[in-house]
């Protein structure tokens, strides 16, 4: 018989425990579930000026629509407003975003976390400097020669500059990933007939691949939610979705707007919910990898 | 198979010297291990033989290739690391099998070989398991078996047995021992223990802070040591060392007269002898209280104070004393050996008593 050590507190304890996460879930999640069920409504409901009860039973949304729930939002957002161009160079964006981070963060990682000199510590030390400035200092640096070579509007520059501001995190996080796996694992690589790469091939990454993924993450969410770099440097045409977004809330003036960026946020918010619940057990053990032992 | 040659091989770290030249000739086959105590610089040898470290001057031969600027794989060498080194993502028998895959050796050959390598060191049970859940002796014979599925021209084995029980110890120690003599690779085995170095080696090194003290056959080193650092060294007990002065053939220190030193020139020298081959006597060349007795099972040991330096004699097991009773030893000038007491090298002797010393 085995009993968790968990079954073994006093009922007490278990029930204040339980009660505590219940609120703290409750807590945490009301903003979004609020947002999730407003975004079925017309903003005259949400945003109800007479009782904010309209905006969990809708009856504007009943006499506009004939129906207490609405997808008017969804449709005007991404079907009048295209928001699903947004929604592509998000996408394309953040796609190469995380593999340009992680390509190079692996191996510039896996190279300072080997490396017996000094000036890795200070390029790790410098890298850190550079990611503790704000995103929009370099951004206000880009825009003049982006002008002027005539890059600015293009998602490739977005890009460059978004890898370049993520880059110094990433290559801190995989360094120290790289720094738990013992030196042993490539040395024996290497005399087991590797060569330097084939051993970071072969070996160093599968045992790497919850802190490459923990590492995606990260940059996936940087790229994703990035609003000062995009919204610079990105066209109209160009938009992606978090810029797309503002620009809904930017003009009150016609009715309807914002309930389409009430719906996006939504739209935006979901995958991100699958994301990590599809990675979960790969972050749980590379956010814990320095923890234990392999 | 093949010979190996380190010719004024050295390493330093800034100023810091890890390993001074070091002169060897091991011979094809030869079973040679390194022992020395921590931080002799004993791991560092094997992994510039390995290269895994550069080498600061000199050159290493494999076979008659210099091989120097070699990375690793190119050396033909087969290692057991310390820390065993297994790849915690491959089963165990994915584990024996990269060398095989790495090296593009025919996919036919993989399963035979894999097997035979597992065979070897009773690990057919454990194939699909993941290293984590071995214990440490089972990924022990993991590494070895890693290392003996190819036929490497040297197997370097870093201290292959420090993390298992002294049960276990002994019967891989006898594993290792018998593959060597299966397979006849020339072997350079890494231990801090003088009872591994003693049983498996051909040849020993003896190491001490990144210098060479002696190279010899474990019965060399037990019999003739080359200074007071290996007489000290080897045997457990160590050699005793006692500190004083030879006049007219005959040593003395405080508590100690040993007369039949005709021959050796007057003068300060330390002097050696091993407990097991001294024995009490009514009355002899060590005469003194004890200071304490130990019982180690097949035997006693009486320790006694002489020449400023604690002394062991072996005793029958059922000898007894208690402690600060007069006891007398039986120490003649046929077991000593006799050392620089400034430059701790072995003096010696041409007109040898006889003794022990000529069996
Ligand atoms: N990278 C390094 N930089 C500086 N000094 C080092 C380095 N590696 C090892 N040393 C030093 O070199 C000396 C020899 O180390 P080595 O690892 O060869 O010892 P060892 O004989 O294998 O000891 P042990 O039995 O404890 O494994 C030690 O004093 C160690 O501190
Ligand atoms: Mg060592």
């Amino acid at each position: 018989m085995t009993t968790r050590i968990a079954d073994r507190r006093p009922a007490t304890l278990q029930i204040l425990l339980s009660g505590f996460l219940i609120l703290w879930l409750i807590v945490a999640a009301f903003p979004f579930l609020w947002t999730l069920w407003g975004s079925f409504k017309v903003e005259g409901d949400f945003f109800s000026k007479a009782d904010w009860m309209n905006a969990i039973t809708g009856p504007l949304t009943q006499a506009q629509t004939g129906s207490s729930m609405t997808g008017d939002g969804y449709y005007g957002a991404w079907v009048q407003e295209e928001f699903w161009r947004a929604a592509l160079n998000s996408l394309i964006v953040v796609v190469a975003v995380v593999c340009i981070s992680l390509t190079f963060g692996t191996l510039g990682g896996y190279a300072l976390s080997r490396s017996p000199y000094r000036y890795a510590f200070w390029l790790l030390l410098v890298a850190l400097v550079f990611r503790a400035m704000p995103p929009i200092t370099l951004v206000s640096g880009y825009l003049l020669p982006f002008f002027e070579w005539n890059l600015w509007g293009h998602l490739p520059t977005a890009i460059i500059v978004l890898v370049a501001i993520n880059q110094p995190f990433t290559l801190w996080m995989l360094t120290s990933f790289f720094r738990n796996i013992p030196k042993e694992l490539d040395e024996s690589a290497m005399v087991d007939g590797c060569s330097r790469f084939q051993a970071f091939r072969h070996v160093i990454i599968p045992v790497m691949w919850p802190g490459v993924i923990t590492t995606g993450l990260f940059s996936f969410l940087l790229a994703y939610n990035d609003f000062a770099v995009t919204a610079m440097l990105l066209s109209k045409e160009n938009q992606t979705m978090i810029p797309k977004i503002a620009s809904f809330l930017g003009t009150t003036q016609t009715a309807g707007n914002v309930m389409f960026a009430v719906s996006s946020v939504v739209s935006v918010t979901a995958p991100l919910f699958v994301l990590v619940m599809f990675f979960q057990r790969q972050i749980v053990s590379g956010l814990t990898a320095g923890a234990v032992k392999g | 198979m093949a010979r190996i040659q380190l010719r004024n091989l050295s390493k330093r770290w800034g100023s810091f010297v890890g390993l001074k030249p070091m002169n060897l000739d091991i011979n094809d086959g030869e079973f040679l291990v390194l022992l020395g105590p921590s931080g002799c610089g004993k791991t560092t040898t094997m992994r510039m033989i390995a290269g895994l470290e550069d080498a600061s001057e000199g050159d290493i031969m494999i076979g008659e290739r210099r091989v120097n600027d070699l990375e690793p794989k190119d050396r033909d060498i087969a290692m057991v690391f310390q820390s065993y080194g297994l790849y915690p993502t491959m089963t165990v028998y994915e584990n024996i099998r990269f060398p095989l895959k790495v090296r593009g050796i025919p996919q036919a050959e993989h399963h035979d070989r894999v097997m035979r390598a597992a065979a070897a060191v009773e690990l057919n049970e454990f194939l699909e398991r993941k290293p984590a859940a071995l214990s440490g002796g089972q990924r022990q014979r993991v590494a070895l078996a890693r290392a003996i599925v190819r036929k490497p021209k040297v197997f370097l084995m870093d201290e292959p047995l420090s993390n298992l029980d002294a049960k276990l110890r002994v019967s891989t120690r006898a594993q290792i021992k018998n593959l060597h003599h299966e397979l006849q690779t020339t072997t350079i085995y890494v231990t801090h223990d003088q009872i591994e170095a003693m049983t498996l080696a051909d040849r020993v090194v003896v190491m001490s802070r990144g210098e060479v003290q002696q190279i010899g056959t474990p019965l060399q080193i037990y019999d003739r040591p080359a200074n007071t650092f290996v007489a000290g060294f080897i045997g457990s007990p160590a050699m005793n060392l006692i500190a004083g002065e030879i006049r007219g053939g005959v040593f003395e220190a405080a508590n100690v007269r040993i007369p039949g030193f005709a021959g050796v020139s007057d003068g300060k020298v330390t002097l050696g002898f091993r407990a097991e081959d001294a024995g009490l006597a009514p009355a002899g060349e060590i005469a003194a209280p004890v200071y304490s007795m130990e019982l180690l099972g097949d035997s006693s040991m009486a320790t006694v104070q002489a020449g400023g330096a604690l002394v062991a004699i072996r005793a029958a097991k059922n000898f007894s004393a208690q402690i600060g009773d007069p006891i007398a030893a039986h120490v003649p000038a046929g077991i000593c050996h006799l050392f620089d007491p400034t430059t701790g090298q072995r003096i010696d002797r041409r007109t040898v008593p006889a003794g022990k010393e000529t069996a």
